[in-house]
């Protein structure tokens, strides 16, 4: 399957928040959907499940109009809300079948998914008895209890611990393997650097950034590479590298100093160097960035240039 | 279809198994089941009283001895026929001076004051006038009679020869082909005040619920999950059906109250409601009270879905409140005037016509092609109002904010649907 999001455009009372939004999710791969607060990420998950209508632009599964009412879709929107003095298994039970599901596939459904998220003693119990937290896998739980197709998760790991955090993990990592287009948004970059393949990064209400993650990895990466000496320490290495006519650009994070070299100089040739001038080299490889290095790198440029 | 039924049991099974609605309509039906048991609480241990007599209009032959329970008398010099009238009456205080009378009644001694002017004149000073005030009337019809037997003498005539000469029965019998609202008029009454309740009290439950689906933010799951018109006619309906469930459960019960007590209940009551009770009646009535009903829940429900927090459902349901109380004070005036213009336009203005019609049917004799006519136009606006609800719905159910008005929703959908 393949979701195209085309040129989506969107203003609320005469303010434009979406500006040709377009990216595509496939099955089988993660898409992380990341921005700033108000940078237009749940007013285009919103328009993609015709909370709704975009003022221009097209949604398309598979070549085909996608319409959210005629696919399986599990939503877990941003603003959390279930009935808090309804039994959680009746409401479960009712979205479920709200969303297609029989009588049966509803009650089995409702069984393991309770299971899964430790949850299973309370089915009975009203879901305002529960603490947030659990409140938050109940509201999970009914995003996936009618099998969906596409899975929209916006924000799911915030108020998940991190024993639950994994749950949820594995739960999505289970999913893109059974061919699940799934789509995620969230400020833990951790989660989203974890399994994403894809990440579509959004800023003002545009899309600054859709590609795969490794590829970025290696564009934002490149002519870069990680070095640690045992004879300086990672801010004289920086100091005395910067002297060097090689090095186009030299800074240090927490694990290591990072140069970016100029083109002339290959990596052999670099530790040769190195070793010449006296560094004795105890770690060297490539430098790839954090998704966290990525999304600020981004973001900055996009702000500084807008 | 199958997902409004999905809807419309899940609402239906959340009412009905509120604490509130199950405590609330017990304690109702056992209010109305003491209420029709105590005509038998009165035979076991009240007694008639005595004191209590109907109004006479006529002049008395013998007049009986009143009590003027616990009235206050002046009579003043020119009166002649004192002792005559005191001879029938009972419970009574006499007083010398008008000061002292007019002070008792202000500091309540007395219940009332009556000043005997002359034979033919008397003033009253009553500190307030309620319906049962009839102290005045028993003393004037007194006077009456005293001064028509006197005349009666003084041209030398037998006043008991007179009053059986005047006793003449005439043997009157009434062929009604309409209605005899004599009849009806307590049975339509609370059927009228029946619906009343049943809409103020479902119509704010249906706007209340579908607010709070917004205030802790289920609205966004429900939309993305099914179709607005889904929910809300699976909403409407439940609450409905809830609604009639409730009422029915405690009629059921003020009738089987009625059966038990029957014995004991007065017949010019019992004979009002059997003879009201005709089937074509009920029908007309079940039928404009249910598609009535369903026109307000659908007003009430889009009402709801405008606002953002559960306390601004009252002030936004307010007009729509105010123009069924309108409905509700002309079909009152309808019980006494059905023929009325105002009653005859109300009964096919669809939003008044719920209660207007049923009125107006239970008392007199409508015409079928009205009726239909009436229905007719209801059912219409009832759909429109669907209709309408559930775009109205659409549009508010995820507006959250400021609330929005009735009628700045319907020009918003009205320039969405320009555009």
């Amino acid at each position: 399957m393949e979701l195209k999001i085309q040129k989506i455009n969107k203003s609320f009372s005469g303010k434009q928040i979406l500006f040709d939004v377009s990216f595509t999710v496939n099955s089988s791969k993660a898409m992380g959907f990341l921005g700033r607060n108000g940078a237009g990420k749940t007013t285009t998950i919103r328009a993609l499940m015709d909370v709704f209508k975009p003022d221009s632009g097209t949604f398309v599964l598979d070549g085909t109009p996608f319409d959210p009412t005629k696919v399986r879709v599990g939503y877990l929107p941003e603003e959390r809300g279930l009935y808090g003095k309804e039994p959680i298994g009746e409401q479960l039970k009712y979205f479920a079948k709200l969303k297609g599901a029989t009588a049966k596939q509803a009650q089995k459904s409702i069984q393991y998914w309770l299971e899964r998220f430790e949850l299973d003693y309370a089915i009975k119990h009203k879901l305002e008895t529960l603490s947030k937290g659990n409140q938050q896998k109940v509201q999970i739980a009914q995003a996936l209890i009618h099998d969906p197709d596409i899975i929209i998760l916006d924000e799911p790991f915030s108020g998940l611990d991190p024993v639950n955090a994994q749950v949820l993990k594995d739960i999505i990592a289970e999913k893109i393997k059974q061919s699940k287009i799934v789509i995620f948004s969230s400020h833990q970059m951790s989660y989203v650097e974890e399994f994403c393949d894809e990440i579509t990064l959004i800023d003002q209400g545009r899309i600054i950034l859709s590609d795969s993650l490794d590829k970025i990895k290696k564009e934002m990466g490149n002519h870069r590479i990680r070095i640690k000496a045992s004879n300086h320490d990672d801010e004289s290495l920086v100091d005395t590298l910067k002297m060097q006519p090689f090095t186009k650009e030299c800074f240090f994070d927490r694990q290591s100093a990072i140069i970016e070299l100029n083109q002339s100089l290959d990596s052999n040739r670099f530790l040769q160097r190195c070793m010449e001038i006296g560094i004795e080299v105890n770690t060297f490889m490539p430098y790839y960035p954090s998704l966290h290095d990525i999304f600020v790198a981004k973001v900055g440029e996009y702000d500084e240039a807008s | 279809m199958k997902q409004v039924k999905h809807v419309l049991w899940f609402e239906l099974r959340s009412i009905l198994t509120k604490k509130s609605v199950i405590i609330s309509t017990l304690i109702v039906s056992l209010v109305f089941l003491i209420a029709t048991t105590i005509p038998t609480f009165i035979v076991m241990f009240g007694s008639d009283d005595p004191s209590i007599v109907d109004p006479i209009d006529e002049p008395i032959v013998q007049p009986p001895i009143t009590s003027l329970n616990n009235a206050g008398l002046l009579f003043l010099e020119d009166v002649t026929i004192q002792d005559q009238l005191l001879e029938h009456l009972d419970d009574y205080v006499l007083y010398q001076s008008q000061q002292q009378l007019r002070s008792d009644v202000q500091s309540r001694v007395i219940s009332e004051g009556f000043i005997i002017e002359s034979d033919h004149s008397i003033s009253a000073i009553l500190l307030d006038r309620n319906m049962m005030s009839f102290g005045g009337r028993y003393l004037s019809s007194m006077l009456q009679s005293i001064q028509i037997n006197k005349n009666l003498q003084a041209m030398e005539l037998d006043p008991s020869t007179i009053y059986q000469a005047m006793n003449v029965e005439i043997n009157y019998q009434e062929t009604i082909l309409g209605r005899d609202s004599a009849n009806t008029f307590f049975l339509s009454f609370i059927l009228m005040l029946a619906v009343y309740i049943l809409v103020i009290m479902y119509g704010s439950f249906v706007s209340t619920t579908v607010a709070r689906e917004k205030d802790n933010r289920t609205m966004e799951v429900l939309i993305t999950s099914t179709k607005p018109s889904t929910l809300i006619i699976g909403k409407v309906f439940a609450n409905g059906i809830a609604g009639l469930a409730q009422f029915g459960f405690v009629a059921l019960v003020a009738m089987i109250g009625v059966l038990i007590n029957r014995a004991n209940f007065p017949e010019l009551l019992l004979d009002g409601i059997a003879a009201g009770f005709t089937w074509d009646g009920i029908l007309i009535y079940l039928i404009f009270t249910v598609t009535g009903y369903l026109l307000y829940l659908f007003i009430y429900a889009s009402l709801g879905s405008l606002v953002s927090k559960i306390e601004d459902v009252s002030s936004s349901i307010a007009p729509i409140t105010f123009l069924f109380m309108i409905a509700y004070f002309i079909s009152a005036f309808g019980m006494e005037f059905p023929g009325s213009s105002i009653v005859r336009v109300a009964s096919f203005v669809p939003f008044t016509s719920i209660l207007a019609m049923p009125v107006r049917y239970f008392q007199m004799s409508v015409a079928w092609y009205e009726l239909a006519g009436s229905l007719a136009l209801m059912m219409l606006v009832t759909s429109f109002f669907a209709f309408l609800s559930i775009r109205i719905y659409r549009m508010g159910s995820l507006n959250y904010g400021n609330k929005i008005g009735l009628f700045k929703a319907i020009k918003m959908i009205m320039s969405e649907n320009k555009g």
